[in-house]
């Protein structure tokens, strides 16, 4: 093997520095460490002359470890290590450490202390990079194809712009139809313009006119090329990995051939059976084959299976001039091979039956905001009349109810964001056609938060519709003259109404598509408390999963009306093509391996790891042993943690390197204080640090910081091996529990810090000692509180008196 | 000046103390919707009552008010409110609560006290008339035994009840 030859570059960061620590003495002090071979003092070597002159050294092959201490380390580190991969060392040969935020500044009032905390983190350093292994970069092909899964108004648009982007594109929808909850609510606040329009994919090439930009009916979406739609669709299984899912669809059967298929409508006038039309809330009923009216792709009929007599009757096939019915079409299964998957199946409006004082499915006239938008619909089961249901007369006064079974810790405690602007724009949509209706609508608060949207709700008293600030308590039924009688109190007047109604209309929570968590089991992604699909970051990554390679848009996340929908459907096909434009995925090394022998095949691995990189394969009879994929693998460690045989290792974070690194930061103390190991989590937890430093808050030098990846790496034996190697306290900080980069990591290791204090016990060790903390980059004042709190501590209980 | 009275007669703290009593832990959670209200037998016969307005003064901490006026002596504690509070508030639980607050501070309404009176001398919350006991035979009822003082006394003494501030007999 090659000697090992390190190069410290040390950075006094433009003598900011060299007021404060003693660089003479850290020159001398590094000197003597064996393996170091060159060691330059400079102003900064991130870039310029400085980083010139670690590109020569390696050039010059003087060196072949790298340690820098400079500061900004999160924009240096990635400057230094690129240039010394382009002088041609392996870029995980690096040490980069940052003197400024992590010693100096937080030490400044005790220079000589700091000068002692920093020769021990760059021995850390660099007893840390001699034990380092060169990596490679790892290339996986990816498929340049994307499986969208739902056809509303996200998945069409999300669709589209891949297809024009020129990916190869599936798009599924479970239903027959496309189109998805916006064609059924025909129209769309604040504009009251038409959904189905709206809901256009802007193909531009494939315009047929100027004007079908705006129009999915006339846009010809079914033409683009690349685009494949299949309805009537349902993703049955995923296997694979990120740039090459293999998915299989099962295509349930039309019974009519989409390239024959006319639309003369022949076959309905045959049709003998009747069954209630669900689409349009049964309000009217359809036959067992059928379109949906208005139609979005496909223009084609379907036959309802559990309706149809088949051939017992085959009054269709009969009559069907281009003998595009098909009774004898069988389910099929389509696989499909993608690179990519966007999860646009949005959400769907509750069914407020449960909520008992409101009598939804007992009285016909109640009914929710989505059953009276196919009433308000010309194309609709009414042809537009606002009908009572129970005797189908006019309905002359209509209430609304606001945050049914939404804002409702029984039910769902969530506010569905969308339903004030739907019962505006219905109650405004009846009261523009039939002005002498009488509405009125119940809120507890009305939020328009949208642009435009409080002139909506201004427009709406204008108009003059009423508003009872209160929340009704029962809708009670009065046969004699068949009207509702809705209980509430105006909170305003702290006066009680019985209100009289002919209809009812309840703006129902919006809640999860039925098959979430099915579809979120099956792609390894998680939901959120309130059961909606969960990104990986709300703010910064807010189309994104865990999971690399899939995606969501649209109502999946959350309910959102149809401009947000557009936004995030567009931003999610940006993501996904950026991932496969390429056609390949470059990944780095740093992830987990198994050392076979030792594997127990206990399973704890693929259960706990976050990204489903783990799984268990056969090796002899018996016998299985975990294999992690590196494709998969995010490098948490969390599994390493977890392993309890250690089986398990993480590459660039393993056991020798982390003991190493911790004995060398314990090696010295140099203070009066008692030696404080802090383990910090790459993200939250070093960021809280550096955040602590840039502010120069002051804690003592004592405090020793080593970086792992994340908590959940840590193994109990880790905080003993502290102590016993000279530690009087241990500090781990990570992510808050429900912040952490790895999902679960914290929240592991606070567990494991639990456990470990039980057994600090047992050793005659105070478990006072021991803490964790959670904490985020902007919270660098706790860190420091953090550090002074356990130096005060430990300064208590006095010196440890390991047995 | 009268703004100024508001301003020292509001305390923030009540919430907490409300909170920390049984079955007060829910109250803080309200958002005035008024399903409470409309789903209460008693506020509709009177305006002494609206549990709404109750639970918003306590939340603005106006304890004095609350504490001092009848209203929430007047709860039936049918639970109509509770069982449809989209928050889950505990609002007659609440009201419990509020009443406990009120007797530990002195605020004891007349007949509270001539029940807890009654409770301590002879047993009995309701005295028993000569008339009742005379009638009782003609229905075929047994004599009525004694409450069983002793043990009633110490079920008093264990739980405090004794040694909260009743009003005597006749005070306002």
């Amino acid at each position: 093997m090659e000697e090992v030859k390190v190069g410290v570059f040390l950075s006094d960061c433009g003598k900011q520095l060299s007021e404060i620590l003693d660089f003479k003495a850290l020159t001398e002090h590094v000197k003597k460490v064996s393996g170091v071979a060159l060691v330059v003092k400079g102003n900064e070597f991130w870039r310029g002359e400085g980083l010139k002159t670690i590109v020569d050294a390696i050039k010059s092959k003087k060196i072949n470890r790298l340690v820098v201490a400079e500061s900004l380390p999160k924009l240096s580190e990635v400057k230094i290590v690129k240039a010394a991969e382009e002088a041609g060392l392996n870029p995980y040969l690096v040490e980069v450490i940052d003197l400024k935020d992590h010693c100096a500044w937080p030490h400044r009032d005790t220079p000589s202390e700091a000068t002692e905390k920093a020769k021990a983190m760059l021995l850390a350093a660099i007893e840390r990079a001699k034990l380092l292994e060169p990596l490679e970069k790892l290339e996986f092909p990816a498929v340049k194809s994307v499986l969208v899964i739902g056809g509303g108004i996200a998945g069409i648009q999300a669709a589209e712009d891949l297809a024009d982007l020129g990916f190869e594109v599936h798009l599924v929808e479970k239903a027959p139809f496309l189109g998805g909850l916006a064609a059924r609510a025909g129209r769309f606040f604040p504009t009251d313009d038409c959904a189905i329009c709206i809901q256009s994919p802007a193909s531009d090439v494939k315009a047929i006119t100027h004007t079908s930009r705006k129009c999915v009916y006339r846009s010809g979406f079914s033409e683009i090329p690349n685009l494949n739609i299949l309805t009537n669709s349902k993703v049955v299984k995923v296997e694979g990995a990120p740039g090459n899912y293999k998915v299989t669809v099962e295509k349930k059967p039309r019974y009519v051939d989409e390239s024959k298929c006319v639309r003369c409508d022949l076959c309905t006038t045959v049709c003998p059976v009747e069954v209630p039309d669900e689409y349009n809330a049964k309000l009217k009923t359809r036959k067992a084959i059928y379109i949906n009216t208005p139609p979005v792709h496909p223009p084609v009929y379907v036959i309802d299976e559990s309706a149809c007599k088949f051939q017992e009757c085959a009054k269709c096939v009969e009559i069907c001039p281009t003998k595009a019915v098909k009774l004898n079409q069988k389910t099929e299964k389509v696989t499909l091979n993608v690179g990519g998957i966007i999860v646009a199946t949005g959400f769907q409006e509750y069914n407020p039956s449960v909520i008992k004082e409101y009598h939804y499915g007992e009285y016909p006239d109640v009914i929710t905001n989505l059953e009276l938008a196919r009433m308000i619909d010309g194309f609709g089961p009414t042809n537009g009349a606002i009908i009572k249901p129970s005797d189908r007369k006019p309905a002359k006064r209509i209430v609304f109810i606001q945050c049914v079974g939404s804002r409702d810790r029984r039910w769902n405690p969530w506010c569905s964001s969308i339903c004030c602007m739907i019962s505006l724009k219905n109650a405004m949509l009846i009261k523009s056609a039939y002005p002498e209706t009488d509405i009125t609508i119940c809120y507890i608060d009305i939020r328009t938060t949208g642009r435009e949207h409080e002139y909506y709700y201004e427009k709406a008293r204008e108009m003059g519709i009423k508003f009872v600030k209160g929340r009704p308590t029962e809708i009670s039924h009065d046969p004699d003259g068949n009207i509702l009688i809705v209980d509430v109190e105006d909170a305003i007047l702290r006066r009680f109404f019985e209100l009289e109604a002919d209809l009812v209309v309840l703006a129902t929570a919006m809640v999860p598509s039925e098959d979430t968590r099915e579809l979120a089991e099956m792609l390894g992604i998680e939901l959120d408390q309130d059961g909606f699909f969960k990104e990986y970051n709300a703010k910064l990554r807010p189309t994104e999963t865990k999971i690399r390679g899939i995606y969501l848009c649209g109502g999946a996340t959350f309910p959102k009306d149809a401009p947000t929908s557009s936004l995030h459907a567009h931003s999610a096909a940006v993501k996904a093509a950026k991932f496969l434009s390429t056609g390949k995925i470059i990944k780095d090394q740093r992830t987990a391996f198994v050392n076979e022998e030792y594997c127990g095949d206990c399973e704890f691995c693929p259960v706990i790891c976050p990204f489903n990189a783990i799984t268990l394969v056969p090796k002899d009879e018996d016998h299985f042993v975990a294999q992690v994929s590196d494709l998969k693998c995010e490098g948490c460690g969390i599994c390493v943690g977890t392993c309890p045989v250690n089986a398990i290792e993480l590459r660039h974070s393993r056991p020798n390197q982390m003991t190493a690194q911790m004995n060398a930061l314990l090696s010295v103390n140099g203070t009066s204080k008692p030696l404080i190991l802090a383990i910090t989590c790459s993200e939250c937890g070093h960021t809280a640090v550096d955040s602590s430093g840039m502010a120069m808050m002051q804690y003592p030098a004592n405090v020793r910081v080593m970086k792992v990846p994340c908590t959940g790496i840590l193994q109990v034996h880790q905080f003993l091996q502290a102590f016993k190697n000279g530690a009087q306290g241990v500090m781990v900080v990570g992510c808050k529990t429900d912040g952490c980069h790895y999902e679960v990591g914290s929240q592991k290791a606070q567990k494991k810090v639990d456990l470990a204090k039980m057994l600090l016990k047992e050793y005659g060790i105070e478990p006072e000692r021991l803490e964790m903390f959670h904490m985020v980059f902007i919270e660098g004042d706790k860190f420091a509180e953090a550090a002074r709190t356990m130096t005060e501590r430990l300064e208590k209980l006095g010196p440890l008196q390991l047995m | 000046m009268e703004h100024e009275k508001e301003r020292k007669t509001s305390e923030a703290a009540f919430t907490d103390e409300i909170r920390s009593q049984l079955g007060g832990e829910t109250v803080a959670l309200c958002y005035q919707c008024g399903t409470c209200a409309s789903s209460c037998p008693v506020a509709r016969v009177t305006e002494r009552y609206n549990p709404r307005d109750v639970i918003r003064l306590s939340l603005l901490g106006q304890k004095q008010e609350v504490l001092s006026s009848d209203a929430i002596w007047l709860c039936s504690s049918c639970y109509n409110c509770q069982e449809r509070c989209p928050q889950k508030v505990e609002i007659a639980d609440v009201i419990y609560a509020l009443r406990n607050i009120a007797i530990k501070e002195g605020h004891i309404p007349n007949i509270y006290s001539e029940f807890a009176a009654g409770l301590m001398n002879e047993g009995r919350i309701v005295p028993i008339s000569k008339f009742v006991e005379k009638k009782r035979p003609e229905y075929g009822l047994p004599p009525l035994r004694p409450a069983g003082l002793d043990a009633l006394k110490k079920i008093l003494t264990a739980t405090g009840f004794d040694k909260i501030q009743w009003k005597k007999e006749g005070a306002q």
